[in-house]
């Protein structure tokens, strides 16, 4: 199909247009990466659901149609729906579905309210951020193992330094005897392989824990390949 | 008053955080138990940095001799110095030996004879090399309840900027004070 000049995708007799919107719309709501859930405010009741609310939810739509809202992607109580009975607005929020295998995948939701033939329906619409949510949760662990690392290097590296100009000077100066500069000397030896093996532990960590969010070079890298 | 060093933590019984910059850090030490000693508080030193017979010879520089202070030594071991036996100085085998050095505490609180005594951790930032922040700060508030429940003062030194902001903001809740030690002439004659 092909729109033509000036009319739209959608054209011919009122017949012909309502028969042509009704498949471009469930064109729409079979492919879109939305996964879309039509619920009766009255009752919360499933009235419809596209193939990826039934592959994130995990059921079927005949398996999802009847059902109310409450069992998936809303954890509210029955008499508690934020949109019909508390009256809010819900739109790109962070919400979490609960699939069939009791899984809570968060998600990004929209709830829109619609009239479609005649009937007012509440259109729910979510997106899967699982992966988005772990990206973060890397970041914000990886941020947290360079702190670590920082803190137990960087740090006692500048006191070592310091430490080591005095250890020059007692050398220098006489008054301290040959074991005592030995004991510093073999603390700050000492430390140094502690700081290391603590980088090592570290970036081994940081490579190993959930991965396969780290794109391989940098887990060559953490792991010192 | 100086602002630099707790002046009032021997009479009251204060936990202190001091900070400083890493080239300042060894000033704040012998600051510290400068002020701890003039004001009569007997201190027991935690060194995790600096073994017993070094910090004797520089504390002895400063005027100030072993019988002024009580040390636990969880260093000389690590580096394979022998730990001459002292009834004022207890050793642990190395700084992540964290048992050792809570029993260690607890002994000394116990056995110090003296009315007024203080510690001294010197310092929280170098026990970072030994154990994770989050242990060192599990640790850290042990001793400071342990300290409460004794009422006894607390200094634990640490170079500045050398907390996770996390662990810093835990410490500041279970201590006093944070204080930043700036430079020993802002202090004034210690003597």
């Amino acid at each position: 199909m092909s729109p033509k000049a000036g009319k739209g995708l959608i054209s011919g007799s009122k017949k012909d247009d309502d028969a042509c919107t009704d498949e471009v719309f469930r064109g729409v709501f079979e492919k879109i990466q939305t996964g879309i859930l039509i619920i009766d405010p009255d009752t919360h009741t499933i009235m419809d659901a596209n193939p990826l609310a039934e592959y994130l939810i995990g059921r079927s739509k005949n398996e999802l149609i009847g059902s109310t809202c409450h069992e998936f992607v809303c954890p509210a109580k029955c008499g508690q729906c934020p949109i019909t009975d508390m009256h809010k607005d819900i739109h790109n929020l962070e919400r979490a579905l609960i699939n069939a295998k009791g899984e809570t995948i968060p998600i990004l939701k929209t709830v829109a309210k619609a009239t479609i033939h005649g009937r007012e329906y509440l259109i729910e619409s979510f997106i899967d951020i699982l992966d988005r949510k772990r990206a973060e949760e890397r970041k914000v662990a990886l941020i947290a193992y360079m702190n670590e690392s920082i803190m137990r290097v960087r740090t006692p590296l500048g006191l070592m330094t310091e430490d080591l100009q005095r250890l020059a000077d007692q050398a220098k100066g006489g008054e301290y005897d040959a074991e005592e500069i030995r004991m510093q000397l073999q603390i700050h030896a000492n430390n140094i392989r502690q700081m290391v093996r603590t980088l090592e532990e570290l970036s081994a960590k940081a490579a190993l824990e959930q991965g396969d969010d780290i794109p391989p070079e940098f887990r060559d890298f953490f792991i010192g390949k | 008053m100086d602002p630099d060093v707790p002046d009032d933590s021997p009479d009251e019984s204060l936990l202190y955080l001091m900070l400083a910059q890493p080239e300042k850090v060894h000033d704040m030490t012998i600051a510290v138990l400068k002020r701890s000693v003039r004001k009569g508080c007997t201190p027991l030193i935690i060194t995790v940095n600096q073994p017993y017979k070094v910090l004797a010879r520089m504390y002895a520089k400063e005027g100030i001799g072993p019988e002024k202070y009580y040390v636990i030594d969880a260093i000389t071991q690590y580096s394979g110095g022998v730990c001459t036996p002292d009834p004022r100085v207890k050793y642990v085998t190395n700084p992540s030996n964290l048992t050792d050095l809570g029993i260690a505490i607890t002994e000394f609180l116990r056995q110090m004879p003296e009315q007024k005594k203080c510690i001294i951790f010197d310092s929280v930032s170098m026990l970072l090399i030994h154990i994770p922040t989050v242990t060192a700060s599990k640790f850290l508030h042990f001793v400071v309840n342990k300290l409460k429940l004794s009422d006894v003062s607390g200094i634990f030194l640490c170079v500045e900027k050398g907390l996770d902001p996390v662990i810093l903001s835990q410490m500041s809740t279970h201590v006093d004070k944070v204080m930043d030690f700036e430079s020993p002439e802002s202090m004034g004659p210690m003597e």
